[in-house]
């Protein structure tokens, strides 16, 4: 790219204004759909996830970040330089305020007495006086940023390359991961927690030869991985072996269902297939209190469908069985199940760290700003007089006044 | 008497963009009082021709887009100033010598001019003489942006409006005009959109950070997190995407860099600049404040209209022995009245609440008192519209029977020669699955 083009390109991409220019845009887009789409940001998602002109716009923000942090860096770097006497040439733009006094006088061992007793540490060289005080917030903003770009940069890493696989994880079963190379789900614990935030614990063990033989633990938060996917527990289940026979169908029917029955009262609907019965199950609430997941005490309430007509209720424990005027439901197994995502997904790690370099950042940014800011003059001495600059981070009031009284000590004696 | 009661403060708010006009374009004002007037007649004429030549909501959808589009453009302005330093000479420039052209204050007069006819001519809509009541508002507007162009020169120079100030009281002043009448109020929507957009967000914000379901939390962490899924929270954020752009402007003055006095030898010459400078930004300071409390109003108007909503208490009806609910058509209670006539069904432990209106088509509709979002504290109607006394949404008389978003739930029913006739349990199923689920059912209507 020619330098004429990489210029203009290059400011465009380090503007302060660029976030919230691309911002606005999908706020735009996202009232467009509002008007017409309930579920607008799921729309929104959807149509950003498909669209490469809308992906590359939203990844103007993590470019402008660390096109962003490239430039303060660099300024931070120019400015030390010329604090320390290693740079001749000053750029304004690094300054606040430039001031040129002509004639000026050479006592710049006046004012550096005045600016250590305002509590500035100042070095002074043959031509040059530097005084500074205060922390610099830079590695605050520089956290910041980097937050910034990588909260943006998970976003849309989310939004295009996630990958989920919905499983059944249920006791005794192997692990169904997209592979199919999941060991054994040794055992579905449901526990009572103490914890601050969560009321329960899940944990799914699953034996694991090619460790030793020890069992893998999947939790709740954060989620485990398997083979590079989260194992992202969902809804509770219970995966139900139940016989059926009716007077209209003496061979009967048997089969392992699925049923999202968790908490008790849940109701999940079962099809007998080839035949007008349909049956609704639920987990009873035991009379103790109990939670018959966690205990693994399980009764089943049952309706029995035939086309609209409910011909059948009753209820029956894990292991047993209920017969009426002909009808027969038995229930020989009932094993926990977790309805459960296989999230691949390397947008999370970023986004998890965008949020613990926020609140370091912003742990660092607050307390230097409040109590330490940085500020810093340079004054140089020329052959036609003085030239001095100024730059506060915080405190400009005030800093800039005992700029401006070092700089009435620089004037020419005939003023004094 | 009530058509002064609304005029009064049209008028007034009317009174207020012109002077802001006229004072923030002051080397324009006679362009401004002309193109605001003129703009104005057209409003109201455009408004006349909508309302004449569209049945229901669709003029007041067209307006409330238009106030929409104004609130963008304040919202781009704000963004612009609180980003845009005037760094470059040449760029302020440029802006002072746009601010100052004749195409601006022609362009800025006449928009505001057309959206504030616009919005007072629908709040006419449906009075006994328009032919009448137009012409005069539109006269009025003339004389009032007359009358104000001669007592702003009376107003002390130390009043200053800056281009950013003057589109933030003008807009507020808009806003404030179209909170008067519910079909206009863009609040209330508002509301009702950041609700769900917060709904959604955190729905997204958990699956995408693989965060567990509900039941494993404690209650107490859920009920925070429950917290952004109610009404406040679209309240609270509709309240900040709503006066954000006016502090944006407060914020852009505040931070306006104050002069370079460092080639200044004496200290008192320098402390004087920097007071004169910060005195002056106090004064620009004073018409995004002004435009702040103006947009609380507005605020204040749609939360706590002065609309009388019609809201009977709901009759108690049972079933025949078959189960069905029949409400005679004719009789003591004319269905087809254009009213909302509300009905409370008990069966056992069991009620359900619903309406039967007659839609501007003159066709009967039966829906639940509820919606399948908010909490049910049922609807009242008012011009046109029946509103959602929980999120205060309006919904258009001709969309109420249809499934979605704040309407009332459709329910299933047949007009036979008898009246409506209702399923019962059809009832009661519909009003627990939609509406009991949330267990927080109030007994009768508001």
């Amino acid at each position: 790219m020619n330098k004429s083009l990489f210029r203009p390109v290059w400011r465009i991409l380090a503007s302060r204004a660029l976030p919230p220019v691309v911002i606005s845009m999908f706020l735009l887009l996202y009232i467009g759909i509002a008007f017409d789409n309930e579920d607008a940001l799921m729309a929104l998602i959807d149509i950003v996830g498909s669209n490469v002109m809308l992906v590359s716009l939203f990844a103007l923000i993590p470019l402008n970040r660390v096109v962003r942090l490239l430039e303060e860096f660099r300024d931070l770097l120019t400015r030390r330089q010329l604090l320390r006497g290693k740079k001749e040439a000053v750029l304004e733009s690094l300054f606040d305020e430039t001031v040129k006094i002509d004639g000026a006088g050479s006592r710049f061992s006046g004012i550096e007495r005045r600016l250590a007793n305002s509590g500035y540490r100042t070095v002074a060289g043959e031509d040059s006086l530097v005084a500074w005080r205060g922390i610099s917030t830079f590695p605050a903003r520089a956290l910041f940023l980097v937050a910034s770009a990588f909260l943006f940069c998970g976003v849309l890493i989310s939004l295009n390359g996630r990958v989920t696989y919905r499983g059944t994880v249920i006791e005794g079963e192997k692990l169904p991961t997209s592979t199919g190379e999941g060991g054994i789900v040794e055992r579905i614990v449901l526990a009572k927690s103490t914890g601050r935030f969560m009321a329960k614990t899940l944990t799914m063990a699953v034996a694991s030869p090619e460790h030793g033989g020890a069992d893998r633990i999947f939790g709740l938060y954060p989620p485990a991985r398997d083979n590079g996917a989260f194992v992202y527990p969902r809804y509770l289940g219970v995966g139900l072996f139940f016989r059926f026979s009716a007077p209209d169908m003496p061979g009967g029917y048997e089969t392992h269902a699925i049923l999202s029955i968790y908490p008790p009262g849940k109701e999940a609907s079962e099809e007998i297939p080839g035949s007008p019965y349909r049956i609704i199950f639920s987990l009873v609430p035991p009379d103790d209190g109990s939670d018959p997941y966690m205990t693994g005490r399980m009764s089943f309430l049952f309706k029995l469908l035939k086309g609209k007509d409910v011909v059948l209720t009753g209820k029956a424990p894990a292991g047993g069985e209920f017969s009426q005027e002909g009808y027969s439901l038995s229930f020989p197994d009932a094993r926990r199940l977790v309805i459960t995502d296989f999230i691949r997904d390397p947008g999370v790690y970023l986004i998890w760290s965008s949020m613990m370099l926020f609140i370091v950042a912003g742990c660092i940014w607050a307390p230097v700003k409040i109590f330490s800011p940085r500020r810093e003059m340079l004054f140089q001495k020329g052959l036609d007089g003085c030239r001095a600059w100024s730059r506060a981070e915080g405190r400009r009031r005030a800093h800039a006044g005992v700029f401006h009284e070092a700089l009435d000590a620089l004037e020419p004696v005939r003023h004094l | 008497m009530v058509l002064a009661y609304k005029l009064i403060p049209l008028l007034v708010a009317w009174a207020g963009i012109m002077l802001v006009l006229a004072r923030g374009v002051s080397g324009r004002r006679f362009v401004a009082a002309v193109a605001g007037s003129g703009g104005f007649a057209c409003g109201v004429a455009g408004a006349s021709a909508l309302l004449h030549f569209f049945q229901g909501d669709a003029p007041f959808a067209f307006v409330k887009m238009l106030l929409g589009v104004i609130f963008l453009l304040l919202w781009t302005v704000s963004v612009a100033v609180a980003y845009c330093r005037p760094d470059h000479d040449a760029v302020a420039a440029l802006r002072e010598r746009w601010s100052n052209s004749k195409l601006f204050a022609a362009v800025t007069a006449s928009l505001a001019g057309v959206t504030a006819g616009v919005v007072c001519a629908c709040c006419f809509a449906g009075c006994q003489k328009p032919w009448l009541v137009f012409p005069c508002l539109a006269a009025g507007a003339a004389v009032i942006a007359v009358a104000v162009l001669v007592l702003e020169r009376f107003l002390p120079d130390a009043v200053v409006v800056s281009p950013a100030g003057m589109a933030a009281v003008v807009s507020a002043l808009l806003f404030f005009c179209s909170s008067s009448s519910p079909r206009l109020d863009l609040f209330a929507p508002l509301t009702m959109k950041m609700m769900k957009f917060a709904h959604d967000f955190v729905h997204q914000f958990f699956e995408s950070m693989l965060i567990p379901d509900h039941m494993f939390f404690t209650s107490t962490t859920w009920d925070i997190i429950g917290l952004l899924f109610g009404n406040g929270v679209g309240f609270w954020a509709a309240l900040f995407i709503w006066f954000t752009p006016i502090i944006l402007v407060i914020i852009a003055v505040t931070l306006e860099p104050l002069p370079l006095v460092g080639t200044l030898r004496q200290g008192a010459q320098r402390r004087t600049r920097l007071a004169a400078a910060l005195r002056m930004r106090r004064l620009r300071l004073a018409t995004p404040v002004i435009a702040l409390v103006i947009s609380g109003s507005a605020v204040y108007e749609s939360r706590f209209p002065k609309v009388e909503y019609w809201d009977p208490k709901p009759l108690v009806v049972s079933a025949t022995p078959s189960g069905e609910i029949i409400i005679a058509d004719k009789g003591e209670i004319e269905l087809n009245d254009g009213k909302l006539h509300k009905y409370l069904f008990k069966q056992g432990g069991n009620e359900a609440r619903f309406f039967i209106i007659a839609t501007l088509a003159g066709k009967l509709t039966a829906v639940l008192d509820a919606c399948s979002i908010c909490k049910p504290d049922g609807y009242g109607q008012t011009e046109g519209v029946v509103i959602c006394y929980y999120c205060k949404t309006l919904i258009p008389l001709e969309t109420v029977g249809k499934p979605g978003g704040c309407n009332p739930v459709p329910l299933p029913f047949s007009v036979k020669s008898d009246g409506v006739h209702i399923d019962s349990i059809t009832l009661v199923n519909l009003w627990n699955d939609t509406v009991q689920s949330t267990t927080r059912v109030k007994k009768g209507a508001r």
